[in-house]
């Protein structure tokens, strides 16, 4: 067990830091960069939506799932006030509350 | 950094008590979070493992979710590559979702108090997260089930908190609904690639976008 837990620590650790390794002959450009600013909206976006969405039987779009309305609370709040307590708190609150 | 610190509550009490529950040893669980530091990926070697996989398949899985740091690498070098390696290591230690997610300043790692600054709040994570796990440890051996309660909506709450603010022009909201719509899609067919292809195809679109725009506006 503790050699998988060593293994795995040693795969993330390698993806983080490859690409601040300096003999990496490579720069990288102005394209290149304006495309890496959306990998922040975008990974983050593809890991939290599935979450409100899918469950082992499949997509669940009912509005009685709790993740979702949850979540459309947690937006208008983050939308409304940018703030990361807030958005977190009335998301985490209402969801334990309906769930 | 702070409220990421107490938003991951659930999410560490989650992969603590899932772990115990699914015969991991307080010790083993710990050493996971303290060496391994990557909650997706933990949470589904844990019941890979619990499940007999083949230790190719967990390493492979891990791997195929740890990718999307890739893209944060690339996307912080030329802002880390000029420091020492004392400074670069342990930045990309505590490169998580939530650290990248800070990283935008056109300044971030780039002078010493940026780069203690950026240190500080990544390694603080790195504790709350072990702490929350070992919390999880204690809670998940006295009660029977916490793995139900729908924990991991704590980082959908967190992300939805990271991203919302950030959607300022037409490219990003359509980085963000290809995103969402794309991932849904693929992860509910069980494609094992899901999260890098999503993402890549949504920044891919976020990328014409602003080009486009940025041609228009030269040409008017």
């Amino acid at each position: 067990m503790m050699t998988t837990i060593l293994l795995m620590a040693c795969i993330t650790f390698f993806t983080r830091y490859l690409f601040l390794h300096r003999a990496l002959p490579f720069k990288v450009g102005p394209k290149m960069q304006q495309f890496l600013s959306f990998s922040a909206p975008a990974v983050l976006t593809a890991i939290w939506v599935p979450i409100v969405f899918v469950t082992d039987d499949g997509i669940n779009l009912d509005w009685q799932n709790p993740y979702l309305s949850a979540a459309v609370a947690a937006i208008i709040v983050a939308y409304k006030t940018h703030n990361i307590y807030y958005t977190t708190l009335v998301g985490m609150g209402l969801f334990l509350i309906l769930n | 950094m702070l409220p990421l610190c107490l938003a991951v509550i659930p999410w560490g009490i989650l992969c603590g008590s899932l772990a115990i529950q699914n015969g991991f040893t307080a010790i083993e669980t710990q050493a996971m979070s303290l060496l391994v530091f990557a909650g997706s990926a933990q949470l589904v070697a844990i019941e890979l493992i619990a499940g007999n996989t083949p230790l190719l398949t967990i390493l492979f899985t891990t791997f195929i979710i740890s990718s999307r740091h890739f893209l944060y690498g690339l996307a912080v070098r030329h802002k880390v590559i000029d420091q020492p390696m004392r400074w670069r290591l342990p930045v990309s230690f505590v490169l998580t979702d939530e650290l990248f997610a800070f990283s935008h300043h056109r300044k971030a790692y780039r002078t010493k108090l940026r780069l203690v600054y950026a240190l500080s709040a990544g390694f603080s994570f790195y504790i709350a997260w072990n702490l929350w796990t070992l919390i999880g440890i204690v809670a998940g051996s006295l009660l029977p089930d916490l793995t139900n309660l729908g924990l991991d909506f704590a980082i959908a709450a967190t992300f939805i908190a990271l991203v919302i603010p950030g959607i300022k022009n037409l490219a990003t909201l359509a980085t963000v609904i290809t995103a969402g719509v794309m991932a849904t899609l693929l992860k509910s067919q069980g494609f094992e690639l899901w999260l890098v292809t999503a993402a890549l195809t949504a920044m891919s679109l976020g990328y014409v976008i602003s080009r486009a725009q940025t041609k228009t506006e030269q040409i008017v």
